[in-house]
């Protein structure tokens, strides 16, 4: 039983169509890659399950799913007089009980405790995006939306966003629907591929569906990345 | 002329700036958080028609004004949601044509005072829907400040906590609307945005934390317009350039003590 199932999805901005006949499902637990060129859709897909664009066809989703969302980092402000723990608790205007404290959610992704006093303007790209994603787990969510986890490691050998996400995924069980560009990771840690370029390409498991022809299909001679992968 | 302390007029005056230069700092501190200044700026403007139609046909000018910004508040929230037509320029556009057209309308004798303000040639009524509007306004703020800020920062993440982003920013829009409507007595049609965005600025580079930036914001902007109305009142200058003369001096001091580099 999928915990999400997406039929024939189109999302408009004004009467242009940004994104066309999207179907795919995901079930718990199971993680699924979305990739394409720029402006191919991909962030508009995730805005659209989160309800904040407006689209036509089918979310069915099991009961009232909890959904998590980690933004693009670029599509959030940094710079500003707000500190970790200010950031965070904002998280406690959800109408849903939050299980975790500010505290909780720091250690939850690998954050010091003096991030909570921290101004988030002297917070690092990564540390800045695993405070986005202690925000979006605040609610124990059966499935979180991420846009872009950077690959960058941080100073100091910290975890890697993505051993970041793999330990939390382990722990609290919940499925991820996330946006790359970088198809080493796609192989690495996804169950599922969605290629999306304005229209649906294909979905499946990596090794079925990313094929050097679907890569073409999908990048326009996508020569580089059919490169990257054999690296 | 002289010994304005000693009449109770001037009192209340500078209770009520001392609210209004509080809620507009505080106002401001929310604005400052989604680079709204500008495009707050430019809707100060369109309350000069508003107030041009008053003066011409004889009815109270706050109602003239606040009309207009509460329609103008509307097309910018509707630009900003309706259309993928950018805000900035469009503001831009549409708010210095109504400035122009205000211009036009607006009787010669008056036009100084509604485009600068003068805060000394104020009834006591209007002191009272001063001060009451302002209180008003801070108190929605502090109850609202979590959503609000959550909206701002990112609408995304407002609508995954079941928030209504656009419902709350056309709510901050509106207080928006409201300040400029007051401040206007204080600072012209011009001038006002220098109440919301200064205070702000100023804090925004000496604070780090939300709480501090906020109310340093209202602090700055009570006393700012408290100060502003006081030098005004002894040397005869006007009030509204004043407070900006003032308090943009400690910006530019501010930005030596710059916390936050980005």
């Amino acid at each position: 039983m999928p915990i999400l199932e997406v039929k024939d999805l189109s999302v408009f901005y004004g009467k242009e169509k940004a994104l066309e006949n999207v179907s795919f499902s995901i079930n718990k637990g199971e993680t699924i890659a979305v990739i394409g060129p720029n402006g191919s859709g991909k962030t508009t897909l995730l805005k659209a399950l989160i309800g904040a664009l407006p689209s036509e066809g089918e979310i069915k989703t099991e009961k009232e799913i909890s959904m998590g969302y980690v933004p693009q980092k670029l599509d959030v402000e940094r710079n500003l007089p707000l500190t970790g723990q200010e950031f965070l608790n904002l998280a406690q205007t959800d109408k849903e009980k939050t299980p975790y404290t500010p505290k909780e959610m720091i250690q939850m992704v690998g954050l010091l405790p003096q991030h909570m006093r921290k101004s988030l303007s002297t917070f690092s790209a990564g540390e800045f995006q695993k405070l986005l994603m202690g925000f979006a787990l605040r609610t124990r969510p059966s499935l979180l939306l991420f846009d872009e986890p950077t690959a960058s490691v941080d100073v100091g050998g910290q975890e890697t966003i993505y051993d970041l996400l793999h330990r939390l995924q382990d722990k609290e069980q919940f499925a991820t629907i996330l946006v790359s560009h970088d198809l080493t990771t796609v192989y690495r840690y996804a169950t599922k591929v969605l290629c999306l370029n304005k229209t649906q390409i294909c979905f499946g498991p990596p090794q079925e569906v990313l094929t050097p022809q679907e890569l073409e299909k999908l990048y326009g001679g996508g020569r580089r990345f059919y490169h990257h992968l054999h690296e | 002329m002289n010994n304005f302390f000693a009449e109770p007029l001037f009192i209340f005056q500078l209770v009520a700036v001392a609210l209004m230069g509080a809620a507009g700092g505080m106002l401001g501190s929310f604005a400052l958080l989604r680079r709204m200044a500008l495009v707050g700026d430019a809707l100060s403007h369109v309350a000069l028609p508003g107030l041009a139609l008053a003066l011409l046909f004889h009815f109270n000018p706050l109602i003239g004004a606040l009309a207009f910004l509460l329609f103008g508040t509307t097309v910018i929230w509707a630009i900003e949601h309706r259309t993928r037509i950018p805000v900035d320029t469009l503001v831009g556009v549409l708010f210095v044509v109504a400035l122009a057209i205000g211009t036009l309308l607006t009787p010669d004798v008056e036009l100084l005072e509604a485009l600068f303000g003068d805060i000394t040639d104020v009834s006591l009524a209007q002191i009272v829907w001063g001060a009451s509007l302002s209180l008003l306004i801070i108190a929605l703020l502090l109850f609202l400040k979590s959503k609000i800020t959550l909206s701002l920062l990112s609408a995304d993440l407002a609508q995954t906590a079941r928030l209504r982003p656009h419902l709350l920013e056309f709510l901050f829009l509106t207080l928006f609307a409201l300040i400029t409507s007051v401040g206007i007595q204080f600072a012209g049609v011009l001038l006002t945005g220098s109440l919301i965005i200064i205070p702000a600025a100023i804090s925004r580079n000496l604070t780090g934390s939300m709480k501090t930036y906020v109310f340093l914001s209202a602090l700055l902007g009570g006393a700012g317009t408290v100060a502003g109305v006081i030098i005004a009142t002894a040397t005869g200058l006007a009030p509204g350039p004043t407070f900006i003369l003032l308090l943009g001096s400690i910006f530019f001091v501010s930005l030596l003590f710059k916390k936050n580099t980005a």
